[in-house]
Protein backbone atom coordinates (compact mmCIF):
# COMPACT_ATOMS: atom_id res chain seq x y z
CA UNK A 1 0.00 0.00 0.00
CA UNK A 2 1.19 3.48 -1.07
CA UNK A 3 1.56 5.31 2.25
CA UNK A 4 2.08 8.97 3.11
CA UNK A 5 5.33 7.37 4.57
CA UNK A 6 6.43 5.88 0.97
CA UNK A 7 5.70 8.77 -0.69
CA UNK A 8 7.27 11.16 1.40
CA UNK A 9 10.44 8.66 1.27
CA UNK A 10 9.95 9.29 -2.52
CA UNK A 11 10.18 12.96 -2.81
CA UNK A 12 12.48 13.08 -0.28
CA UNK A 13 15.49 10.93 -2.92
CA UNK A 14 13.97 13.12 -5.75
CA UNK A 15 15.37 16.05 -3.62
CA UNK A 16 18.73 13.89 -2.63
CA UNK A 17 19.40 12.68 -6.06
CA UNK A 18 19.70 16.04 -7.69
CA UNK A 19 21.76 19.20 -7.30
CA UNK A 20 18.69 21.48 -7.09
CA UNK A 21 18.35 22.07 -3.34
CA UNK A 22 22.02 22.88 -3.20
CA UNK A 23 22.46 24.95 -5.87
CA UNK A 24 19.44 26.71 -4.66
CA UNK A 25 20.33 27.13 -0.96
CA UNK A 26 23.75 28.97 -1.73
CA UNK A 27 22.33 31.04 -4.45
CA UNK A 28 19.67 32.10 -1.41
CA UNK A 29 22.84 32.23 1.32
CA UNK A 30 24.95 34.33 -1.55
CA UNK A 31 21.77 37.01 -2.03
CA UNK A 32 20.74 37.36 1.50
CA UNK A 33 24.65 37.95 2.89
CA UNK A 34 25.90 40.01 -0.16
CA UNK A 35 24.15 43.28 1.06
CA UNK A 36 25.09 43.07 5.12
CA UNK A 37 28.87 44.05 4.23
CA UNK A 38 27.82 47.21 2.74
CA UNK A 39 24.80 48.23 4.78
CA UNK A 40 26.85 47.75 8.35
CA UNK A 41 29.62 49.73 6.23
CA UNK A 42 27.82 52.41 5.26
CA UNK A 43 26.29 52.60 9.06
CA UNK A 44 29.48 52.95 10.86
CA UNK A 45 30.91 55.80 8.50
CA UNK A 46 33.65 53.37 7.07
CA UNK A 47 32.36 54.29 3.63
CA UNK A 48 30.30 56.89 2.37
CA UNK A 49 27.27 56.35 0.14
CA UNK A 50 24.57 58.59 -1.11
CA UNK A 51 22.29 57.97 1.80
CA UNK A 52 24.23 60.36 4.32
CA UNK A 53 22.03 60.34 7.07
CA UNK A 54 22.88 56.98 8.00
CA UNK A 55 25.13 57.54 10.48
CA UNK A 56 27.70 56.04 12.66
CA UNK A 57 24.57 56.53 15.42
CA UNK A 58 22.90 53.61 13.95
CA UNK A 59 25.33 51.35 14.88
CA UNK A 60 23.87 51.80 18.56
CA UNK A 61 20.75 50.71 17.30
CA UNK A 62 19.15 47.75 17.95
CA UNK A 63 16.48 47.98 15.67
CA UNK A 64 19.27 48.45 12.70
CA UNK A 65 20.69 45.55 13.37
CA UNK A 66 17.82 43.62 13.39
CA UNK A 67 16.99 44.91 9.84
CA UNK A 68 20.94 44.06 9.12
CA UNK A 69 19.61 40.32 10.35
CA UNK A 70 16.28 40.56 8.32
CA UNK A 71 18.16 40.41 5.09
CA UNK A 72 17.67 36.90 5.47
CA UNK A 73 14.47 37.14 4.13
CA UNK A 74 15.90 37.71 0.60
CA UNK A 75 15.82 33.87 1.01
CA UNK A 76 12.34 33.71 0.74
CA UNK A 77 12.25 34.29 -2.69
CA UNK A 78 14.56 31.17 -3.56
CA UNK A 79 12.21 28.70 -0.66
CA UNK A 80 8.88 30.32 -3.21
CA UNK A 81 10.95 28.98 -5.92
CA UNK A 82 12.36 25.88 -4.43
CA UNK A 83 8.67 24.97 -4.08
CA UNK A 84 8.17 25.44 -7.94
CA UNK A 85 11.18 23.83 -9.54
CA UNK A 86 10.04 20.71 -7.38
CA UNK A 87 6.18 20.81 -9.29
CA UNK A 88 7.13 22.28 -12.57
CA UNK A 89 10.35 20.18 -12.75
CA UNK A 90 8.52 16.92 -12.83
CA UNK A 91 6.43 18.57 -16.07
CA UNK A 92 9.96 19.50 -17.30
CA UNK A 93 11.32 15.96 -17.40
CA UNK A 94 8.50 14.32 -18.19
CA UNK A 95 8.83 11.95 -14.44
CA UNK A 96 5.33 12.92 -14.21
CA UNK A 97 4.42 10.13 -15.95
CA UNK A 98 6.52 7.94 -13.55
CA UNK A 99 5.20 9.40 -10.62
CA UNK A 100 1.51 9.22 -11.73
CA UNK A 101 1.89 5.50 -12.40
CA UNK A 102 3.49 4.73 -9.37
CA UNK A 103 0.69 7.06 -7.40
CA UNK A 104 -2.57 7.81 -9.57
CA UNK A 105 -3.65 9.40 -6.52
CA UNK A 106 -2.80 12.73 -8.21
CA UNK A 107 -3.60 15.22 -4.80
CA UNK A 108 -1.39 12.97 -2.97
CA UNK A 109 1.40 13.48 -4.87
CA UNK A 110 1.06 17.10 -4.68
CA UNK A 111 0.25 17.48 -0.87
CA UNK A 112 3.32 15.11 -0.18
CA UNK A 113 5.62 17.37 -2.02
CA UNK A 114 3.62 20.12 -0.02
CA UNK A 115 4.71 19.01 3.27
CA UNK A 116 8.30 17.72 2.55
CA UNK A 117 8.70 21.57 0.77
CA UNK A 118 7.47 23.00 3.94
CA UNK A 119 10.67 20.92 5.49
CA UNK A 120 13.12 21.76 2.95
CA UNK A 121 12.02 25.83 2.96
CA UNK A 122 12.77 25.82 6.59
CA UNK A 123 15.72 23.90 6.13
CA UNK A 124 16.91 26.30 3.80
CA UNK A 125 16.00 29.42 6.55
CA UNK A 126 18.24 28.03 8.97
CA UNK A 127 21.07 27.71 6.69
CA UNK A 128 20.25 31.55 5.32
CA UNK A 129 19.98 32.96 8.83
CA UNK A 130 23.02 31.37 10.08
CA UNK A 131 25.38 32.62 7.42
CA UNK A 132 23.70 35.98 8.14
CA UNK A 133 24.29 36.38 11.50
CA UNK A 134 27.56 35.02 11.06
CA UNK A 135 28.02 37.57 7.95
CA UNK A 136 26.94 40.48 10.29
CA UNK A 137 28.71 39.51 13.65
CA UNK A 138 32.03 39.17 11.55
CA UNK A 139 31.44 42.93 9.84
CA UNK A 140 30.58 44.36 12.96
CA UNK A 141 33.48 43.07 14.65
CA UNK A 142 35.92 45.93 14.21
CA UNK A 143 33.35 48.29 15.34
CA UNK A 144 31.88 50.08 18.66
CA UNK A 145 28.44 48.43 18.29
CA UNK A 146 25.39 47.60 20.31
CA UNK A 147 25.50 43.94 21.15
CA UNK A 148 24.04 41.31 18.26
CA UNK A 149 21.84 38.98 21.03
CA UNK A 150 20.74 36.12 20.73
CA UNK A 151 17.54 37.01 20.86
CA UNK A 152 17.95 39.27 17.85
CA UNK A 153 19.21 36.72 15.96
CA UNK A 154 15.89 34.17 17.25
CA UNK A 155 13.28 36.57 16.94
CA UNK A 156 14.64 36.28 12.85
CA UNK A 157 15.16 32.78 12.72
CA UNK A 158 11.83 31.86 14.01
CA UNK A 159 10.32 33.92 11.75
CA UNK A 160 12.36 32.72 8.77
CA UNK A 161 12.31 29.19 9.10
CA UNK A 162 7.93 29.95 8.90
CA UNK A 163 7.89 32.39 6.82
CA UNK A 164 10.26 29.93 3.99
CA UNK A 165 8.28 26.98 5.04
CA UNK A 166 5.56 28.53 3.96
CA UNK A 167 6.59 29.78 0.83
CA UNK A 168 7.97 26.73 0.13
CA UNK A 169 4.67 25.78 0.14
CA UNK A 170 3.28 28.00 -1.97
CA UNK A 171 5.64 27.39 -4.53
CA UNK A 172 4.44 23.90 -4.86
CA UNK A 173 0.88 24.66 -5.01
CA UNK A 174 1.82 27.78 -8.52
CA UNK A 175 3.77 25.16 -9.88
CA UNK A 176 1.22 22.78 -9.34
CA UNK A 177 -1.11 25.61 -10.79
CA UNK A 178 1.34 26.52 -13.90
CA UNK A 179 3.37 23.42 -14.48
CA UNK A 180 5.27 25.50 -17.24
CA UNK A 181 8.49 25.93 -15.25
CA UNK A 182 9.66 28.83 -17.18
CA UNK A 183 6.46 30.66 -17.24
CA UNK A 184 5.76 29.71 -13.24
CA UNK A 185 9.55 31.34 -12.02
CA UNK A 186 9.20 34.42 -14.50
CA UNK A 187 5.47 34.69 -12.92
CA UNK A 188 6.58 34.51 -9.07
CA UNK A 189 10.07 37.05 -9.91
CA UNK A 190 7.78 39.31 -11.20
CA UNK A 191 4.74 38.65 -8.64
CA UNK A 192 7.42 39.25 -5.79
CA UNK A 193 10.05 41.60 -7.13
CA UNK A 194 7.65 43.98 -9.14
CA UNK A 195 3.83 43.45 -8.29
CA UNK A 196 4.27 43.49 -4.75
CA UNK A 197 6.69 46.40 -4.40
CA UNK A 198 4.79 48.79 -6.08
CA UNK A 199 1.31 47.51 -4.59
CA UNK A 200 2.91 47.96 -1.13
CA UNK A 201 4.48 51.78 -2.20
CA UNK A 202 0.86 52.54 -3.61
CA UNK A 203 -1.39 50.93 -1.50
CA UNK A 204 -0.16 49.29 1.74
CA UNK A 205 -3.26 48.60 3.37
CA UNK A 206 -3.85 45.96 0.50
CA UNK A 207 -0.53 44.94 0.61
CA UNK A 208 -0.87 43.73 3.97
CA UNK A 209 -2.94 41.32 2.10
CA UNK A 210 -0.73 39.98 -0.44
CA UNK A 211 1.73 37.19 0.22
CA UNK A 212 4.62 38.90 0.29
CA UNK A 213 3.01 41.29 3.24
CA UNK A 214 1.79 38.06 5.06
CA UNK A 215 5.11 36.81 4.89
CA UNK A 216 6.95 40.33 6.29
CA UNK A 217 4.71 39.81 9.65
CA UNK A 218 4.90 36.15 9.48
CA UNK A 219 8.29 36.72 9.40
CA UNK A 220 7.91 38.98 12.34
CA UNK A 221 10.46 41.72 11.09
CA UNK A 222 7.87 44.37 11.82
CA UNK A 223 10.41 47.42 11.61
CA UNK A 224 11.75 48.27 8.68
CA UNK A 225 14.46 51.07 7.52
CA UNK A 226 13.39 54.00 5.21
CA UNK A 227 14.97 55.64 3.36
CA UNK A 228 15.63 58.59 6.08
CA UNK A 229 17.16 55.69 8.22
CA UNK A 230 14.27 55.83 10.78
CA UNK A 231 12.37 52.86 11.77
CA UNK A 232 9.00 52.74 11.49
CA UNK A 233 6.73 49.76 12.61
CA UNK A 234 5.03 48.64 9.48
CA UNK A 235 1.55 48.07 8.65
CA UNK A 236 1.06 44.01 8.41
CA UNK A 237 -0.85 41.81 10.08
CA UNK A 238 -0.61 39.97 13.13
CA UNK A 239 1.79 36.95 13.19
CA UNK A 240 -0.19 34.20 13.44
CA UNK A 241 -2.92 35.80 11.15
CA UNK A 242 -0.43 35.80 8.09
CA UNK A 243 0.81 32.63 8.48
CA UNK A 244 -2.64 31.61 8.04
CA UNK A 245 -3.11 34.02 5.05
CA UNK A 246 -0.26 32.25 3.37
CA UNK A 247 -1.47 29.03 4.41
CA UNK A 248 -4.68 29.74 3.17
CA UNK A 249 -3.13 30.92 -0.34
CA UNK A 250 -1.19 27.89 -0.97
CA UNK A 251 -4.13 25.59 -0.56
CA UNK A 252 -6.66 27.98 -2.42
CA UNK A 253 -3.79 27.51 -4.96
CA UNK A 254 -3.61 24.11 -4.61
CA UNK A 255 -7.07 23.38 -4.83
CA UNK A 256 -7.66 24.98 -7.82
CA UNK A 257 -4.78 23.29 -9.13
CA UNK A 258 -6.04 19.68 -8.23
CA UNK A 259 -9.31 20.63 -9.80
CA UNK A 260 -7.70 22.13 -13.04
CA UNK A 261 -4.00 21.02 -13.90
CA UNK A 262 -3.39 18.74 -12.37
CA UNK A 263 -6.19 16.80 -13.84
CA UNK A 264 -5.17 17.61 -17.09
CA UNK A 265 -4.00 14.78 -19.33
CA UNK A 266 -0.58 13.53 -19.16
CA UNK A 267 0.84 13.31 -22.82
CA UNK B 1 5.87 -13.43 -11.41
CA UNK B 2 3.96 -13.59 -8.33
CA UNK B 3 0.72 -15.85 -8.64
CA UNK B 4 -1.69 -13.41 -9.47
CA UNK B 5 -5.24 -14.63 -11.42
CA UNK B 6 -4.65 -13.86 -15.17
CA UNK B 7 -4.98 -10.45 -16.04
CA UNK B 8 -7.02 -9.47 -19.03
CA UNK B 9 -6.97 -5.75 -20.78
CA UNK B 10 -10.22 -4.63 -22.05
CA UNK B 11 -10.87 -1.23 -24.32
CA UNK B 12 -14.58 -0.63 -24.98
CA UNK B 13 -15.64 1.86 -27.26
CA UNK B 14 -12.86 4.09 -25.73
CA UNK B 15 -13.04 7.36 -27.65
CA UNK B 16 -10.13 10.40 -27.11
CA UNK B 17 -10.64 13.80 -28.12
CA UNK B 18 -7.85 16.37 -27.48
CA UNK B 19 -9.26 20.15 -26.50
CA UNK B 20 -7.75 21.51 -29.80
CA UNK B 21 -10.17 19.40 -31.63
CA UNK B 22 -8.02 16.78 -32.49
CA UNK B 23 -9.80 12.81 -32.24
CA UNK B 24 -7.00 11.10 -31.39
CA UNK B 25 -8.66 7.60 -30.57
CA UNK B 26 -12.63 7.33 -32.17
CA UNK B 27 -14.62 3.99 -30.32
CA UNK B 28 -11.76 1.60 -30.13
CA UNK B 29 -13.11 -1.56 -28.34
CA UNK B 30 -10.29 -4.72 -27.99
CA UNK B 31 -8.91 -7.47 -25.88
CA UNK B 32 -5.46 -8.29 -24.57
CA UNK B 33 -5.62 -11.75 -23.23
CA UNK B 34 -3.20 -12.89 -20.53
CA UNK B 35 -0.74 -16.34 -21.51
CA UNK B 36 -0.20 -14.14 -24.98
CA UNK B 37 2.02 -11.16 -26.39
CA UNK B 38 0.23 -8.81 -28.21
CA UNK B 39 1.01 -6.64 -30.63
CA UNK B 40 -0.66 -2.93 -30.88
CA UNK B 41 0.17 -1.46 -34.17
CA UNK B 42 -0.50 1.46 -36.52
CA UNK B 43 1.35 4.31 -38.09
CA UNK B 44 2.93 7.16 -36.23
CA UNK B 45 -0.23 9.38 -35.08
CA UNK B 46 -2.59 6.68 -35.34
CA UNK B 47 -3.89 6.89 -31.65
CA UNK B 48 -1.76 3.58 -29.96
CA UNK B 49 0.05 6.31 -27.28
CA UNK B 50 -2.90 7.93 -26.07
CA UNK B 51 -4.58 4.40 -26.00
CA UNK B 52 -1.91 3.24 -24.00
CA UNK B 53 -2.43 6.26 -21.68
CA UNK B 54 -5.93 6.05 -21.51
CA UNK B 55 -5.37 2.04 -20.55
CA UNK B 56 -2.82 3.69 -17.92
CA UNK B 57 -4.71 6.54 -16.63
CA UNK B 58 -2.37 9.38 -17.20
CA UNK B 59 -5.00 10.60 -20.02
CA UNK B 60 -9.09 10.90 -19.33
CA UNK B 61 -10.83 8.97 -22.15
CA UNK B 62 -14.07 11.45 -23.67
CA UNK B 63 -15.83 8.52 -23.55
CA UNK B 64 -15.73 4.69 -23.14
CA UNK B 65 -13.43 2.46 -20.68
CA UNK B 66 -9.69 1.16 -20.70
CA UNK B 67 -9.82 -1.59 -18.08
CA UNK B 68 -6.98 -3.61 -16.46
CA UNK B 69 -8.67 -6.64 -15.65
CA UNK B 70 -12.10 -5.55 -13.69
CA UNK B 71 -11.27 -1.97 -13.35
CA UNK B 72 -9.50 0.96 -14.02
CA UNK B 73 -5.68 1.40 -13.94
CA UNK B 74 -6.34 4.13 -11.00
CA UNK B 75 -8.83 2.09 -9.08
CA UNK B 76 -6.34 -0.11 -6.84
CA UNK B 77 -3.74 1.81 -4.53
CA UNK B 78 -0.69 0.01 -5.95
CA UNK B 79 -1.45 -0.31 -10.17
CA UNK B 80 2.34 -0.87 -10.40
CA UNK B 81 2.11 -4.12 -8.86
CA UNK B 82 -0.12 -5.45 -11.18
CA UNK B 83 0.91 -3.36 -14.61
CA UNK B 84 4.43 -2.47 -15.31
CA UNK B 85 4.38 0.22 -18.05
CA UNK B 86 6.96 1.75 -20.35
CA UNK B 87 6.01 4.90 -22.13
CA UNK B 88 8.34 7.23 -24.23
CA UNK B 89 11.97 7.47 -23.18
CA UNK B 90 11.89 10.54 -22.36
CA UNK B 91 10.32 10.26 -18.75
CA UNK B 92 13.89 10.99 -16.90
CA UNK B 93 15.52 13.65 -14.59
CA UNK B 94 18.61 14.14 -16.78
CA UNK B 95 20.60 14.96 -13.99
CA UNK B 96 19.48 11.83 -11.73
CA UNK B 97 21.23 8.31 -12.64
CA UNK B 98 19.45 5.51 -13.96
CA UNK B 99 19.41 3.76 -10.69
CA UNK B 100 18.57 6.90 -8.78
CA UNK B 101 15.40 6.98 -10.78
CA UNK B 102 14.54 3.86 -10.16
CA UNK B 103 15.26 4.05 -6.71
CA UNK B 104 12.69 7.19 -6.55
CA UNK B 105 10.29 4.65 -8.15
CA UNK B 106 10.90 2.19 -6.08
CA UNK B 107 10.36 3.81 -3.08
CA UNK B 108 7.15 4.69 -3.64
CA UNK B 109 6.12 1.00 -3.76
CA UNK B 110 7.66 0.13 -0.70
CA UNK B 111 10.50 -1.98 -3.06
CA UNK B 112 14.04 -2.62 -1.65
CA UNK B 113 16.92 -1.21 -3.45
CA UNK B 114 18.18 -4.52 -3.87
CA UNK B 115 15.50 -4.99 -6.41
CA UNK B 116 16.54 -2.15 -8.29
CA UNK B 117 19.66 -3.61 -9.01
CA UNK B 118 18.30 -6.98 -9.55
CA UNK B 119 16.08 -5.30 -12.52
CA UNK B 120 19.47 -3.41 -13.52
CA UNK B 121 21.06 -6.75 -13.94
CA UNK B 122 17.95 -7.58 -15.83
CA UNK B 123 18.10 -5.02 -18.81
CA UNK B 124 21.69 -5.29 -19.03
CA UNK B 125 21.88 -1.89 -17.25
CA UNK B 126 24.06 -2.45 -14.58
CA UNK B 127 27.62 -0.74 -16.12
CA UNK B 128 25.91 2.24 -16.18
CA UNK B 129 23.60 2.17 -13.34
CA UNK B 130 25.20 4.99 -11.52
CA UNK B 131 26.01 7.26 -15.13
CA UNK B 132 23.64 10.27 -15.19
CA UNK B 133 20.43 9.64 -17.40
CA UNK B 134 21.68 12.76 -19.53
CA UNK B 135 24.52 10.26 -21.21
CA UNK B 136 22.67 7.83 -21.90
CA UNK B 137 22.03 6.88 -25.66
CA UNK B 138 18.17 5.56 -26.79
CA UNK B 139 18.99 2.16 -26.50
CA UNK B 140 20.03 2.37 -22.63
CA UNK B 141 16.69 4.99 -21.67
CA UNK B 142 14.66 1.57 -23.06
CA UNK B 143 16.25 -0.11 -20.96
CA UNK B 144 15.73 2.16 -17.93
CA UNK B 145 11.94 2.23 -18.79
CA UNK B 146 11.90 -1.65 -19.13
CA UNK B 147 13.67 -1.97 -15.63
CA UNK B 148 11.24 0.49 -14.21
CA UNK B 149 8.13 -1.58 -15.47
CA UNK B 150 9.70 -4.78 -14.12
CA UNK B 151 10.36 -2.96 -10.82
CA UNK B 152 7.18 -4.97 -8.79
CA UNK B 153 7.39 -7.82 -11.13
CA UNK B 154 3.98 -7.14 -12.38
CA UNK B 155 1.79 -9.65 -14.75
CA UNK B 156 1.21 -7.36 -17.14
CA UNK B 157 3.43 -5.21 -19.59
CA UNK B 158 2.44 -2.39 -21.53
CA UNK B 159 5.64 -1.43 -23.61
CA UNK B 160 5.20 1.39 -25.90
CA UNK B 161 7.41 0.90 -29.14
CA UNK B 162 10.22 -0.47 -27.05
CA UNK B 163 12.14 -1.73 -29.59
CA UNK B 164 12.89 1.90 -30.67
CA UNK B 165 16.62 2.58 -30.44
CA UNK B 166 17.66 -0.93 -29.35
CA UNK B 167 20.52 -2.89 -31.00
CA UNK B 168 19.42 -6.26 -32.98
CA UNK B 169 20.58 -8.20 -29.89
CA UNK B 170 18.64 -5.95 -27.62
CA UNK B 171 15.63 -6.77 -29.75
CA UNK B 172 15.98 -10.53 -29.80
CA UNK B 173 16.62 -10.53 -25.91
CA UNK B 174 13.49 -8.43 -25.53
CA UNK B 175 11.60 -10.87 -27.60
CA UNK B 176 12.33 -13.71 -25.86
CA UNK B 177 12.21 -12.21 -22.36
CA UNK B 178 8.31 -11.70 -23.69
CA UNK B 179 7.55 -14.76 -24.96
CA UNK B 180 9.26 -16.00 -21.79
CA UNK B 181 6.60 -13.45 -19.51
CA UNK B 182 4.17 -14.61 -21.61
CA UNK B 183 4.47 -18.47 -21.40
CA UNK B 184 4.49 -17.85 -17.67
CA UNK B 185 0.96 -16.55 -17.87
CA UNK B 186 1.67 -12.88 -18.51
CA UNK B 187 -0.25 -10.15 -20.37
CA UNK B 188 2.14 -8.59 -22.61
CA UNK B 189 1.47 -5.80 -24.89
CA UNK B 190 3.68 -3.98 -27.25
CA UNK B 191 3.12 -1.58 -29.86
CA UNK B 192 5.09 -0.46 -32.72
CA UNK B 193 4.36 1.40 -36.18
CA UNK B 194 5.72 -1.13 -37.94
CA UNK B 195 4.87 -4.92 -38.18
CA UNK B 196 8.44 -6.51 -39.36
CA UNK B 197 9.62 -4.85 -35.76
CA UNK B 198 7.57 -7.37 -33.40
CA UNK B 199 6.26 -9.56 -36.52
CA UNK B 200 8.41 -12.54 -34.89
CA UNK B 201 7.19 -11.64 -31.41
CA UNK B 202 3.58 -11.50 -31.24
CA UNK B 203 1.02 -13.81 -30.88
CA UNK B 204 -1.85 -11.17 -31.62
CA UNK B 205 -1.79 -8.05 -33.57
CA UNK B 206 -4.67 -5.28 -32.50
CA UNK B 207 -4.45 -2.92 -35.79
CA UNK B 208 -5.80 0.54 -35.77
CA UNK B 209 -5.61 3.39 -38.56
CA UNK B 210 -6.61 7.15 -37.01
CA UNK B 211 -7.64 5.84 -33.92
CA UNK B 212 -10.37 3.31 -35.16
CA UNK B 213 -9.69 -0.39 -35.15
CA UNK B 214 -9.15 -2.12 -38.53
CA UNK B 215 -8.30 -5.62 -37.45
CA UNK B 216 -7.78 -7.90 -34.09
CA UNK B 217 -7.04 -11.21 -34.05
CA UNK B 218 -4.04 -13.78 -34.12
CA UNK B 219 -1.41 -13.28 -36.24
CA UNK B 220 -1.47 -16.44 -37.74
CA UNK B 221 -5.19 -15.29 -39.60
CA UNK B 222 -3.61 -11.96 -40.78
CA UNK B 223 -3.40 -11.57 -44.56
CA UNK B 224 -7.00 -14.02 -45.22
CA UNK B 225 -5.73 -17.62 -46.09
CA UNK B 226 -2.72 -17.42 -44.70
CA UNK B 227 -1.51 -18.83 -48.09
CA UNK B 228 2.06 -16.51 -48.04
CA UNK B 229 3.61 -16.69 -51.30
CA UNK B 230 7.73 -17.75 -51.94
CA UNK B 231 9.82 -16.11 -53.39
CA UNK B 232 12.19 -17.58 -55.64
CA UNK B 233 15.36 -16.40 -57.44
CA UNK B 234 16.64 -18.33 -60.51
CA UNK B 235 18.81 -18.04 -63.65
CA UNK B 236 16.29 -20.22 -65.70
CA UNK B 237 12.89 -18.93 -64.82
CA UNK B 238 11.30 -20.28 -67.73
CA UNK B 239 12.25 -24.04 -66.99
CA UNK B 240 10.93 -23.58 -63.31
CA UNK B 241 7.43 -22.01 -64.27
CA UNK B 242 7.05 -25.02 -66.33
CA UNK B 243 7.81 -27.47 -63.52
CA UNK B 244 5.80 -25.71 -60.85
CA UNK B 245 2.72 -26.32 -63.44
CA UNK B 246 -0.86 -24.64 -63.13
CA UNK B 247 -1.28 -25.20 -59.62
CA UNK B 248 0.63 -22.33 -58.90
CA UNK B 249 0.03 -18.22 -59.88
CA UNK B 250 3.72 -16.94 -60.94
CA UNK B 251 4.09 -13.29 -61.19
CA UNK B 252 7.31 -11.69 -61.50
CA UNK B 253 8.78 -9.10 -60.42
CA UNK B 254 10.89 -6.32 -61.88
CA UNK B 255 13.57 -7.37 -59.81
CA UNK B 256 13.87 -11.07 -61.74
CA UNK B 257 12.22 -12.52 -58.47
CA UNK B 258 9.93 -14.99 -59.17
CA UNK B 259 6.85 -14.45 -56.64
CA UNK B 260 4.79 -18.05 -56.40
CA UNK B 261 1.51 -18.14 -54.25
CA UNK B 262 -0.85 -21.42 -53.79
CA UNK B 263 2.44 -23.78 -52.80
CA UNK B 264 4.70 -23.77 -50.16
CA UNK B 265 8.56 -23.40 -50.08
CA UNK B 266 8.92 -26.88 -50.05
CA UNK B 267 6.65 -27.56 -52.81
CA UNK B 268 8.24 -25.03 -55.06
CA UNK B 269 11.53 -26.51 -53.94
CA UNK B 270 10.68 -29.99 -54.92
CA UNK B 271 9.80 -28.87 -57.96
CA UNK B 272 13.27 -27.15 -58.91
CA UNK B 273 14.91 -30.16 -57.73
CA UNK B 274 12.65 -32.60 -60.17
CA UNK B 275 13.14 -30.13 -62.72
CA UNK B 276 17.38 -29.85 -62.06
CA UNK B 277 16.47 -26.16 -61.85
CA UNK B 278 19.60 -24.14 -60.35
CA UNK B 279 18.19 -21.96 -57.23
CA UNK B 280 19.53 -18.34 -56.06
CA UNK B 281 16.86 -17.75 -53.39
CA UNK B 282 13.74 -19.49 -51.70
CA UNK B 283 11.86 -17.28 -49.17
CA UNK B 284 8.40 -17.93 -47.41
CA UNK B 285 7.47 -13.86 -48.15
CA UNK B 286 6.56 -12.51 -44.47
CA UNK B 287 6.57 -9.38 -46.67
CA UNK B 288 3.04 -10.28 -47.40
CA UNK B 289 2.13 -9.38 -43.79
CA UNK B 290 3.64 -5.98 -44.35
CA UNK B 291 2.03 -5.45 -47.07
CA UNK B 292 -1.61 -6.59 -45.66
CA UNK B 293 -0.81 -4.26 -42.81
CA UNK B 294 -0.02 -1.50 -45.52
CA UNK B 295 -3.10 -2.00 -47.22
CA UNK B 296 -5.13 -2.27 -43.79
CA UNK B 297 -3.44 1.06 -42.60
CA UNK B 298 -2.57 2.84 -45.60
CA UNK B 299 -4.24 5.97 -46.64
CA UNK B 300 -4.98 4.73 -49.96
CA UNK B 301 -8.40 2.76 -48.99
Amino acid sequence: MTGWGALLAAEWRKVTTTKMVWVLTLVAVALSTVNVVPTVLLASGTISGGVETLGEGQLQNPAFITTVLSQAGTGALFALILGVIAMTGEYRHMTITSTFLAEPRRGRVVTAKMVLYAGLGAAMAVVVVLAVAVATYATLLPFDHTPLTAAMVGRVFVGAVIGMALYAILGVSIGALIRSQVAAIIAVVVWVLLLEAIVSALLPAVAKWLPGGALSAAMDVGMRADMTGSFTTADVLPGWAAIGLLLVYAVVFAAIASRTTIRRDIT
Amino acid sequence: MPPVAPTELRVEGLTKVFRKGVKAVDDLSFDVQPGRVTGFLGPNGSGKTTTLRCLLGLVTPTSGRALVGSHAYTAPPQPMSTVGASLEASGFHPGRSGRNHLRVVATTMGIADTRVDEVLHLVGLTPAARRRVVEYSLGMRQRLALAAALLADPPVLILDEPTNGLDPEGIAWLRAFLQERARQGGTVLVSSHLLSEVQQTVDDVVIIRKGSLVHAGPLSELGGDGAAPVVVRTPDPERLVDALGAGAQVTRRPDGAIVVTGASPAEVGHAAFLAGCELHELSAGMRDLERVFLELTGDQS
